[in-house]
This record gives C-alpha cells, structure tokens and sequence, in this order.
C-alpha cells in the first residue's frame, strides 16, 4: 500500500517570540516493510539555521533555530511512503516469555533494534507494581510471549476507554491506569510498562493509521491524527532463517496486530524519544496547538 | 599497606611521667575484626602515626583546642557550608580537628591503583560510546551498560573535544578485610569533594603550619594547576575562557563550586549564563556574547542539554550536545561518563583491565554480583544471608538508604529481595556485607575509632593521571550514620600525606611569566544583575534603618531641629506613612518601639530591614566567589543583628543602639566594596545599585521632608536621614532654610549622599563599561544618566518644587530599568525559556 501523508502543525503564541530553537521527527521510518518514497517539510518562518541529526533510535531529526520575531510558527511534513509488512504470526507462537526475558539480556549489542534499551523504566513510563499485575494476568508460565502480549493488547482494549479529555500529553502513567480511560500514547505507556515490570524489551512507536471514512462520504481534510502503538521484542529469529521473530508491533488502542494500516514515523523508549516536534522557546506567554493529519492511501485523491 | 612503625609502648620510655599518646592509645577503642588506620592488628601504631602523634602529643589539649578555634573560626568566616539534599537551611562545615595521617609509601600504592582505574575509565567510556567493542565481545553485558540512567543515547557517537572523556575522577575508597585500598564507588559523573578538601587543608594549615612543614605533609597547589592546565590544554585558543557550570545557589555543594571557581580563577556560570550561537557557546556578558571554550560542569549530564536529554532542565544550555558534535567546546567530564558509576560494571572490570591494559586491576571492588547474569543470580540468591542488595545502576558504595537487603535488613527486607529478583533481577546488584573499616578521630581529648570513607581525585593531564595527595575524608560520628553522603552525623577530615624526605614546596617565584592582565575578563551579565541588587537591597535597609533611627531619635532628642515635641506631630505621622508606605510595617499605628522592632526586625514583613538584608544576602550568596570573604562575614553579622525576634523586647534606647549598629555595619560594606574590591565592572555594577537606590531614597525622603510647606521640624528630619547635620551645621550658621536644605540634600555635588552626586558617579561608572554601538552614538541608558546629570547640574534650588521632585523619583526609576535591559537583558523573568508542549 502507498500512502500519501500530509501533518500540519501550527502554533499560535500569545506574545511574541523572538527565539526558538526545535527537533522536528517527522520524516517516516525506512526499514521494518516500510519504504520512503518522498519527504519534505516546510516551516514559516523561515529559520536562521537548519541541520540534521542522526538520533539514537530514531530515523533523520531535523534541527531548527528561528531568531525572528513572529507569533505563529508552522510546520508541514509532506510525505509519500510504501508499506508492505510481513504477515502476523500465529498467535501462541514463538519461544516463552521467560526464555524471551533471558535472550534479551544475553544479546551483546547496543545497537539501536537491541532489546537491551527497552526493558527498563523510561522517564514517562516509570514501573509500577499496580501495572506489572495486571500484566502479569496474562504471562502464564511458560506462555509465549508473543501470545502473551497480544492477549495483554486484547485485555487493555476490553478494559480501557478511549477519552480524549481524560488525559493530556503530560498525564502521568499511574493516573491513566487508575482511570482505566485516555488516548492511545496511555495505552501505548500502560501496556509498555506492564511488558518492561515482568521484565520484556517493549518499545514505544510513532506514527499514522489509515481510516475509512463511513460508508457513502468523502474523506474530511485534516481529520486524520497522529497515533501510537507499541513494538515487544519476542525473541530473535524463530525458526532459525530470519522469517520470523524480533521485534512486533501491537496496537492496543485498535486492538490488533501492526500490519499494512500502520504507518511508522519513530520508536524510542517512550513519547519522549519520539515527539514529532520538540524544543524551546523564548517567550512569556502561553501557546495554542493545533494540529492535522491526513493519511490518504494511493488510489484516493487528497482532499 | 606498610607495617606498622615504633611499637606504641616504647613512646612512654622517651616521654615524660605522663605520656598523653600513651594515655590516647590505651583509650583507643579499636573495633575487634575491623581494620584501622591508626593501629594495626596487634595493637601497633601503623604508618607514620607515631611521628605524628609525637608532635600532636606536645601541643597538649588545651593548645590543640585553642589552634583548630582559630581554624574554625575560618569555616565561619568563609561561610563553608554545606547543604543536606531538600533541605533549605546551610550547615557550618563540620571538621575534625585530627587529621586522617597516612604514610607516602603507603600513598603510593594507592595512588598507582587510582591512576590505574582512571585510566581504564577513559578507555572503557569511549568504547561504550564509539565502537562498542567490549559488548561485542561479551567483556561488558549490554543491559548493564542500557540500565543506567546515565548511558545517554544522544551522546553516542560523539568524539570528546580535547580527546578526552574524563578530566576528574574519582574513587570512594576504603580498607578490605585483608587490610588493602578498595573502590567502593567510582564517581566519574561530576564528583563533590575537591573544593572541601581544599578548604579543610586551609583550615588546618592555619592551626598546625609547624606540623605540616616539619613532618612533610604533601601540598596541594601542584594539583590544581595540573586541572587547570588539563582543561586549558584541551581548548583550540591558548589562552581560554573555562567556566565551572554550578548546579545553582540552592544545591547541596554550591559553595564549595563557588571556592573552586575562585581558587582556580574560573568563571562561575548558570545555564542561563550560557547561550549557543552558530555552532559555538557563549557566556552572556555586560559586554555582549563572549565564546566559552571549556565547561568543567557540576550538573549531571542528563541535565546538560534540554534540546536532547532531559526536556525539562531548566540548569542547562540549549544545543551544547551540538555544539559538542562540532568539537567547539571542551566539557568536563563529558556527558554520559556517568554510566561508569554503574554498579553493574564492577564485577566486569578484572577482565577489562586484562584485555584493554593487559594488566591486573590493582584495585578491587568488594565483591559484587550483577543479578542479570544467570550464574551470579544463582549465587546472590543461595547467599542472601551474607549479601546486601543494591540498585545496579547507581554506584555501590551509594547511600545505604537505597539499599534494600543490608547489614540491617530486617525478614521484611529479605522478603521484599526475594521479590524484586523474580522479575527484573538485572535491576539488581549483590555485595558481599562487610562494614567499613576505621581511622582516629579526635572527640573530647581522646582519641576514637570511627567508621570512614575517603574519596581520591585524579585529574587528567597530557602527561597522564595525576592524583591530588590528599583526600576528602568523611567519619560516621554516630551509629549507624552513613558517611558516604554529607549529612547530620557525619564529619569530614584532612588527609595527610606524610613522607620521611622534604615535599615539593610550591615555588615563591614562577619560573614562567604569565600575560599581564588587570581583570578577570567580561562580567557575566546575570552577576552583573545580582551585583546590583546586592547594592539596591543593602541601601534600600539603609533607608529604612535611617527613618527608624531618625524616629526614635527624635524622641530621645538628639536631633538638632528637636522641637520638643511628641509623637503625633505631622513630621512623626509623616515618617510612619513612609515606613507604612515602603511594607516596613504592617500598620503605622504601633507603640514607638514596637514600631521600630518590626520595622526593623520582622522578616514577615516585606520591607523590613531584615528582609532586605535577606534579600542582599540572596544575591550575595550567588557571587561567593566574587566578594571578599570579609563582606560576607559582614553581611552574616548584619543578618544576625538586626534578627532579634520577637522574643527580646528592647527598649527605644536599646533598637536606637542596633540601628546605630546596623548603620555602622553598612558603611564597613561600603569602605570594603571600595578599598577591597577591584574597582572593575563587578564592583561599578554594585556601587551604581547603591547609588540608583539612595537616589531615589532621597527624592523621596525629600517629597515629604523638602516639599513645598516643610516646616523646621521636616527639615531637621531630612538632613538627618541624609546623614548631613553635622555638613549643614558648619555651612549655615542661620538654622534651617527650605532652600539650603534642598540644595544640600538634592543638588549639591559635593555632599556624597544628595542626589546629585549619585548620578554624578553613575555617568561616571557608565563612561567606564562596555559599549555594545561601534557608531559613537550613545546608548539609550547612557542617554537617560546623562539627561539626568544635566538637570541636576543646573538645576537651582529655589526652582525646585514637588511636582520636581516627583519627577526625579521617576527618572530614576526610568534610569535602573534602561541599566537592566542593557546589562542583563536576558535574566529577566520575561525572557525564560519555555517548552514547546503539546502532543504534535
């Protein structure tokens, strides 16, 4: 499938700022069946300096400094990308979740796909015994983790409601699982935590969903949003000819496997590694966001 | 370790009667099964310990007493403090007046082990952030090096400016079962303790000078210009600008920061000091942006750079992590080296030192066990008893408060071991229990053995590690107290190096002539900004201490213009509504003397003079390094004065002796700033905050005393709080006149406190300090100083008026404003920095 996608995001500033200094990770991921056909991005004003930068985890970052002076500052990623991802493994397949525990601490590598990364606490997905409980609910003995995990997505979905006014970029953990309700960066954090408590490399993933439009209407411009979802390592190569195993990515929030729906713009340890646009700047006054998304696949028209 | 020296019973044959050695020792209570430093096994003195004790017996009690008060008499005039995390208040620096003796062969070996183990650092943190061969190699396992908070991504792949990862390390070290120098902690993040060692080898040297020299204890002085000559030889410039990044006033090692950056002359800097411009940093200073080319930082890394590690820093500098990329600054120790400090890699290091050095590690560890290996899992979980339980990310030897199975642990603790090893067992390190092992300290005229822990510090140079010869000692003073962080209970010592042949002297003449210079380079703008209000405060108690002083003088009638009457005369009334006025007090209506106490003392109110005196010393404290030690002794006494409470009720006479006081205190401040201070852009920046701030006292003092309708008695008022009776007295044999007066107090150029002659010196500190135009125009504040100075200059008595008067007040107001934005632009409240959030 080839997506045309289109994210716009425009602050509106209070009071004049003079300064700004951002990260922008908003080019999409190659690798992983996903291919980059083209990308741009276009920011107003325009910048003083501009650089990129290779990111641990993540694919290109680009770096801006703005020094003049302007109340409303844009940013519009433009990209075309083609994804075809292998398809899902049989549920209850795969190596143990306690063998999978081990192999992640034997792998001597530090490379940016290691599991080692993602078994511990991050800065806004910090372990909690409440979470790694109910977690556990689904790790039985000698389970696979695969299976495990996908049953742990299963569970999140049945148990969590989706409420865009429970919850704020900066609502921690611990109190999105305590209201059992937010978006999907909650359950993306809920069910990492959960994985990373008993022990299991869970990675935290940026991106698109394609949507359908109800049946009989057209696509709205910019009703689209960004999403996130979560990737477990479950054990590396399987059947020993790098079919399967590594890493896979679960959508708690739509309760299913990633396949050719997803889009991948980032992972990293949690949303902080992976925020699409990122910084400071030098200003008194408070900010207005406003973002859109359009996630158009190849044989529709952008609307 | 040497052996022992001269048996201890054999001192008593060559001493007197009464040996108070002897008498020490056979006090000693050397704790069975723990190795000591003074005495050995068999109960014989160690190292260089009888030479010493020899010495230290002769002084006698009383004569040790009486030096180490002379020493800490130091401490509190340096004000050497410390703080405990979290908490407000800063403690005087406890200092034991035995120092820690240690024999220089004895030295010498552990000075080889640390040199060693510095070494092995720098090589396994540049593989750990380049190529990652000792985790290919299965040396190092990889989730041992990821659990550390302080692996930081973004600094992977960056080369160090200056080829080096590690200017300063350090170990926490202390004495094995078997006698021999361990590591118990690696610090390689940005270790305290140099500036405290340095401060307690003062202390002592000001009471045992004849004891240093003649048992030739190692001297420091080497040391520290091998820092900073590590630093400087790592810059691209020969004769770079290198600031030490303090973790701000409020954090627990801040002074010792501050006498760091004085002793070794670096510029001591506030993120906010710093700013990134095409691809380089920079210091804000009064005379604009000036490249910083080395950063000796005392913040953690994560901290260092909120554009990619910690987004919420508010103590770092936006962009360094590029800055660092381009190779345009020298930091020290470089972000992320605080992955070393990991327990985790303790149990890895003998096989390291084999494979990188090819040698064995001189120095151990106590043996430890990382819980994410299989087989040392098993072995921590058969041996629970024996072991303590750690996070494996934080140093080994951290504080015990985060260990949860120790020699105390209780079958709670051990169940809750149990727990936390089933599911993330790598999150765990076991180590053998033992306790730490023991030194002398000196308690009530007797000799003790107390638990200690000692940290030692290399520095890098280009020709290698060299180890400072001396440590930063801590002593458990209580059971149970913990001396691996600084806190109640616990006393720090010196260390001496004792060698048998003369030490290396620092020389009286250098060898080398250095390039001449007068100052110390541009002021940062944020001290700049506080040195002025140090000033602004100081004369703003000034004025509040004069109306009190003025009021109840008054009534005790020692005014000249005293006209017998009581306190309800309009010109009392008057002096009540200025006080009420400024938030001296909270109503104008009290008793005289209840009046004067609160106005005076109450630190609840806002305009007291306590509360300014707070407030100035708030700034000051921020400028440690750049005042005298003498004014901020001054400031302290200040402080204590004028914060008498509520507890004392004094009489008007006694308040009217402490405001005296208080004034007296202040012009000692003022004779300091002027005779002990360079008069460089530091001191021009704290003199103009005093003179802004008496400007706009006296025009206000004059609207109510000076105005239009002033009688005899308001006139009397404002020539005493212009401090010019005694001036008026011999000019004017007449009695007062409203014009005289206003000539006197406001216009005349003459008369160090009118007005006048403030703007006068403010024109004239400003011609002195940088101009940012290259175009000859003046500068907006310029501009306004100089339209004030010709008003005043021309001004005539007899025109004035209150409308005028109003006016000035105002003026000057305008004057301090256009003096901010110019000099410390940046460090308004306005201009911070904040997040761009929101879910993108």
């Amino acid at each position: 499938m080839i997506y045309s996608l289109r994210h716009l995001t425009t602050y509106r500033y209070a009071r004049t700022v003079r300064y700004a200094r951002c990260n922008l990770r908003l080019r999409p991921r190659e690798g992983d069946g996903q291919h980059v056909l083209a990308s741009s991005i276009t920011v107003t004003p325009v910048p003083k300096g501009r650089g990129t930068r290779e990111e641990y985890f993540g694919p290109q970052t680009l770096t801006l400094t703005i020094d003049q002076p302007h109340k409303v500052f844009s940013v519009e990623a433009t990209s075309r990308v083609s994804v075809a991802r292998a398809a899902l493994p049989d549920p209850e397949s795969g190596p143990s979740w306690e063998a999978v525990r081990e192999a992640a601490l034997a792998l001597p590598t530090l490379g940016a796909d290691s599991p080692a990364h993602f078994l511990f606490p991050s800065r806004r997905v910090p372990l909690a015994a409440e979470v790694t409980e109910y977690a556990r609910q689904s790790f039985l003995p000698g389970r696979s983790a695969y299976g495990a995990a996908f049953d742990l997505m299963n569970r999140i979905r049945a148990d969590f409601r989706f409420d865009a006014k429970a919850t704020t970029v900066s609502t921690p953990l611990t109190k999105a699982f305590a209201l059992k309700a937010g978006v999907c960066q909650d359950f993306a954090h809920v069910m990492i935590a959960g994985l990373r408590g008993l022990g299991l490399p869970a990675a935290y993933v940026s991106g698109y969903l394609r949507t359908r439009p109800p049946a009989g209407q057209p696509r709205l411009r910019g009703a689209d949003a960004s999403h996130a979802w979560v990737s477990v390592w479950c054990g590396r190569d399987w059947h020993g000819d790098g079919s399967e195993g590594g890493w896979f990515g679960l959508d708690p929030t739509n309760d299913c496997g990633v396949r050719d729906d997803h889009i991948e713009l980032a992972r990293g340890r949690d949303y902080g590694d992976v925020a699409p646009i990122d910084g400071i700047v030098s200003s008194p006054g408070g900010q207005k966001l406003k973002v859109e998304v359009d996630v158009v696949p190849e044989d529709e028209e952008l609307p | 370790m040497t052996s022992g020296g001269a048996l201890a019973l054999d001192m008593q044959a060559a001493g007197s009667a009464f040996d108070p050695v002897q008498s020490w020792i056979d006090g000693y209570d050397q704790r069975p099964g723990l190795v000591d430093e003074l005495l050995d096994a068999d109960g014989y003195l160690r190292g260089a310990w009888p030479r010493f004790l020899e010495r230290f017996g002769q002084l006698g009690e009383q004569e040790v007493r009486a030096r180490f008060l002379s020493g800490e008499r130091h401490i509190r005039d340096a004000g050497i403090s410390y703080r405990v995390y979290g908490d407000q208040r800063e403690h005087a620096w406890p200092l034991g007046p035995l120092p820690l003796v240690i024999d220089s062969r004895d030295w010498a070996e552990l000075s080889a082990g640390i040199v060693q183990r510095a070494g092995l650092m720098e090589r396994i943190v540049s593989d750990i952030y380049g190529p990652g061969r000792l985790i290919a190699e299965g040396l190092l396992p990889a989730a041992a090096v990821a659990g550390s908070p302080e692996f930081l991504h973004p600094a992977h792949g960056i080369v160090p400016p200056g080829g080096r990862h590690l200017q300063i390390y350090a170990a926490d070290v202390g004495r094995g079962p078997d006698g021999r120098w361990r590591v118990l902690a690696d610090r390689t993040q940005a270790p305290s303790g140099l500036g405290f060692a340095l401060e307690n080898r003062m202390v002592l040297a000001r009471a045992y000078p004849d004891l240093i020299s003649d048992l030739h204890v190692e001297r420091l002085p080497g040391f520290f210009q091998s820092l900073r000559e590590g630093l400087t030889q790592a810059c691209e410039r020969s004769d770079p600008r290198i600031c030490l990044l303090t973790s701000g006033p409020y954090s627990s090692t801040y002074v010792e920061q501050a006498a760091l950056a004085r002793y070794l002359g670096f510029l001591l800097v506030e993120g906010d000091d710093l700013v990134v411009q095409d691809g380089l940093l920079h210091v804000r200073t009064v005379a604009g942006l000036k490249r910083a080319d080395a950063l000796w930082r005392r913040i953690d890394g994560d901290y260092l750079d909120p554009m990619e590690l910690r987004s919420d820093s508010r103590l770092g500098v936006p962009g360094i992590l590029d800055v660092l990329r381009r190779g345009g600054v020298v930091v020290g120790n470089m972000p992320g080296s605080g992955v070393l400090e990991s327990g985790a890699l303790g149990p890895y290091l003998p096989r390291i030192a084999e494979r990188l050095l090819g040698e064995s590690l001189r120095l151990s560890d106590p043996p430890t066990w990382w819980c994410g290996d299989p087989a040392s899992l098993a072995h921590v979980r058969a041996n629970l008893d024996g072991m303590t339980l750690r996070p494996a990310a934080t140093p080994v030897r951290g504080p015990e408060r985060d260990a949860i199975l120790g020699p105390h642990a209780l079958d709670a603790a051990r169940e809750k071991a149990i727990a936390a090893l089933r599911d993330r067992p790598f999150d765990w390190v076991g180590q053998e229990t033992s306790p730490l092992s023991t030194m002398p300290a000196w308690s009530e005229g007797r000799l003790v053995a107390r638990p200690f822990v000692m940290r030692v510090f290399a520095t890098a140079t280009r020709d290698g590690w060299r180890v400072m010869p001396t440590a930063f000692c801590r002593t458990a003073e209580r059971e149970g107290a913990d001396p691996t962080e600084m806190r109640n209970g616990i006393r720090s010592a010196d260390v001496w190096v004792v060698s048998d042949s003369p030490v290396e002297t620092p020389p009286l003449l250098s060898t080398i002539t250095p390039k001449i210079r007068r100052i110390a380079g541009h002021l940062p703008s944020r001290a700049a900004d506080n040195l002025f209000w140090l000033g602004r405060y100081l004369e703003r108690a000034e004025g509040v201490i004069r109306l009190v002083q003025t009021h109840l003088g008054r009534l005790a009638g020692t005014l000249a213009a005293d006209t017998g009457s009581d306190v309800g005369t309009p010109t009392s009334l008057r002096i009540r509504a200025l006080l009420d006025e400024w938030e001296s007090i909270a109503e104008p209506d009290l008793p005289t003397a209840a009046l004067a106490q609160e106005a005076l003392s109450d630190r609840e109110q806002a305009g007291s003079a306590l509360a300014h005196v707070l407030s100035a010393r708030r700034s000051a404290s921020t400028l440690r390094e750049r005042l005298p030690v003498e004014a901020w002794r001054a400031l302290t006494e200040l402080q204590d004065l004028l914060d008498f409470g509520e507890a004392w009720e004094p009489s008007e006479a006694q308040l009217f002796g402490r405001a005296e006081r208080a004034l007296g205190h202040l012009s000692a401040l003022s004779g300091l700033s002027h005779e002990n201070m360079n008069h460089s852009a530091g001191w021009r920046f704290f003199d103009m905050g005093r003179r802004i701030e008496r400007g706009v006292n006296t025009c206000a003092f004059a609207l109510r005393f000076a105005g239009d309708q002033a009688g005899a008695e308001d006139l009397g008022v404002m020539l005493a709080l212009c401090d010019s009776q005694i001036a008026y007295g011999a000019r004017y044999l007449t009695g007062v006149s409203l014009d005289a007066v206003r000539d006197m107090a406001l216009l005349d150029p003459f008369n160090p406190r009118s007005v006048a002659f403030q703007v006068q010196e403010i024109v004239r500190h400003l011609d002195t300090l940088p101009e940012l135009r290259a175009d000859g125009v003046p500068e907006p504040h310029r501009r306004a100083a100089l339209k004030l100075a010709g008003t005043f200059a021309t001004a005539e008595a007899a025109d004035l008026n209150a409308a005028g008067l109003a006016r000035f007040e105002t003026e000057f107001e305008d004057l301090a404003s256009a003096i901010a934005g110019r000099y410390f632009p940046g460090n308004a409240d306005a201009l911070r920095p904040e997040k761009l959030t929101g879910l993108a």
